[in-house]
């Protein structure tokens, strides 16, 4: 990536103040996240649901 | 004085309760010993004395007039500085919230107030638990106080000033929070006890949060009977933290004594001699340990679970997700106004994918069950926590080669109790450390083995030179 598409993606997540040492660590950002992202599994089945976040209580239920 | 400064919390209790030892003359004693270490020890942001003296005071009182409220009571503890006090600032370490005064106590601190515990001062963390050590903060890191002749020493992190107060005596008690093995790493730099309960098993509410999903609050101590004391302290259920567990809070204090004859211990090896080397020195004290837990009657066998590699990746997309999203509008609007590395860290967060991270999640419940199923038949796992001793603190390169040389965040991941602790020292002098994770809620299990290897060495009774 160029500076400008660094800049341009930076802008895209709403980092629209940032200055050219953070965009910078921005574009490190991009390639280790890039780098985890490649080391997860290509074989998640679509049964395997994430670990649940959201969840409702019934009434006099607890949490 | 330095005998009042390594008391135990088990030992200081004794003594107030039967009324040998003030609170108040404690507590002074305390604060000098702070006052002429802290200069170049920086666990303290921030020193609160007259809280401190009239806590000091209540117990007194309290307990001459018969009022004993359990074994915290006239003791000084300490907070990691992103964990709430009213009336105090909870500055994370960090210019974004140096005016931040706390309006409530957070579940943590309430329970160490009504147990009598008293309030000693807000600690050093790396900033927003994520971006350390730093020299571009408003407060300076905190230092190890095993620095010598290997130089100045990382603590670890990042509740590194709770880490620093309990190894230099400074405290007998602290709090400090783990979303990726910030309890345990300052914990195996410092040479002292530290445990990530079970997710859910203490309350995170009033707690400025890292990862919501990874984050935990965990008890920090010189021993482990003080550690299992403090968590007895503050397990519980909250019905208002999402993450809560409504699960039975054991009693962690009771199974200590009995030993590990009959248990089965998994020694996962392949985390610090296989998927990763471990410094040589580090192999063998964990090995070491496992001889140790064998010769106690245990029965030690190699147990592998999932590689490093897929929680390390599970755990960051994770956590770079969840702290981006809570950092996002300080990151638009005063960029500037973070440190170097937690800028770096927290920026790191930005272009994780939706589906990326969703699969993280997905990936986490694949790993947690796999981990579950390795353990079917084992008590405690034993591993490493830090893959390397202490590297020094101004040498930058040493600090970003080390910091993702550990096996902690798989259990920030599974979510299982897991503590860290000494064992052992290397050739320099510096503390060397193991790891034991036990069954989701099964802390009192962890403790067991913990409090026999503790007892079978010597280690604890060792004290940082010069202090």
């Amino acid at each position: 990536m160029d500076r400008e598409d660094v800049r341009r993606q930076a802008v895209a997540c709403g980092l629209d103040n940032v200055a050219q040492a953070h965009l910078e660590q921005f574009a490190q950002g991009v390639r280790t996240t890039k780098e985890l992202a490649a080391r997860l599994p290509k074989d998640l089945h679509w049964t395997e649901e994430n670990a649940l976040t959201f969840s409702l209580v019934g009434k006099g239920g607890r949490r | 004085m330095s005998e009042l400064a390594y008391l135990t919390l088990h030992e200081t209790s004794e003594l107030i309760r039967g009324r040998k030892l003030s609170p108040v003359d404690l507590v002074t004693a305390q604060l000098a010993r702070i006052e002429r270490l802290d200069a170049r020890l920086h666990a303290f942001i921030r020193v609160t004395p007259e809280i401190a003296l009239a806590g000091a005071r209540a117990a007194e009182a309290q307990i001459m007039s018969g009022d004993w409220r359990g074994p915290l009571h006239g003791v000084p503890y300490g907070l990691k500085d992103i964990i709430d006090y009213a009336g105090l600032p909870t500055t994370c370490h960090s210019k974004i919230l140096i005016d931040n005064i706390a309006a409530r106590d957070s579940v943590v601190t309430t329970r160490l107030k009504a147990a009598g515990g008293v309030m000693m001062g807000k600690l050093a963390t790396h900033e927003f638990a994520i971006g350390g050590p730093s020299f571009d903060l408003p407060w300076p890191p905190a230092i190890n106080p095993w620095s010598g002749n290997a130089g100045t020493l990382h603590p670890g992190g990042s509740s590194s000033g709770s880490g620093v107060a309990l190894a230099a005596g400074m405290l007998p008690v602290a709090l400090g929070t783990d979303t990726g093995g910030s309890v345990r790493n300052p914990a195996s730099m410092c040479g002292i006890v530290g445990m990530k309960p079970t997710y859910g098993r203490v309350s995170r509410r009033g707690v400025f949060p890292l990862a919501y999903s990874l984050d935990h609050v965990g008890p920090m101590t010189r021993t482990v009977r003080d550690n299992a004391i403090l968590l007895d302290i503050i397990a519980g259920h909250d019905q208002l933290d999402p993450g809560s567990a409504d699960v039975a809070v054991d009693n962690y204090t009771a199974d200590l004594d009995r030993g590990v004859r009959g248990l089965t211990i998994g020694l996962a090896r392949h985390f610090y001699a296989e998927d990763e080397m471990a410094h040589p020195e580090q192999i063998a004290a964990i090995d070491a340990a496992a001889e140790v837990l064998r010769g106690l009657g245990a029965e030690v066998r190699e147990v592998r679970l999932p590689p490093n590699a897929e929680f390390v990746a599970c755990n960051r997309l994770i956590l770079r997700s969840e702290a981006f999203a809570i950092h996002r509008r300080w990151l638009t609007q005063r960029p500037a106004d973070y440190g170097d590395l937690g800028r770096q860290r927290l920026l790191d967060g930005a272009t994780v994918s939706a589906a990326d991270y969703i699969d993280a999640l997905r990936l986490r419940g694949r790993l947690v069950q796999r981990t579950l199923e390795a353990m079917a038949e084992i008590d405690v796992v034993l591993t490493a926590s830090s893959l390397d001793p202490p590297c020094r603190i101004d040498d930058a390169e040493a600090v970003a080669r080390t910091y993702p040389r550990q096996v902690r965040q798989p259990f920030n991941v599974t979510g299982q109790p897991a503590l860290a602790m000494l064992a052992g020292f290397t050739t320099d002098s510096v503390p060397l450390s193991l790891q034991l994770i036990g069954h989701p809620f099964r802390e009192a299990m962890v403790y067991r083995v913990a409090a026999a290897y503790e007892a079978a060495t010597a280690w604890t009774e060792r004290r940082p030179a010069g202090l």
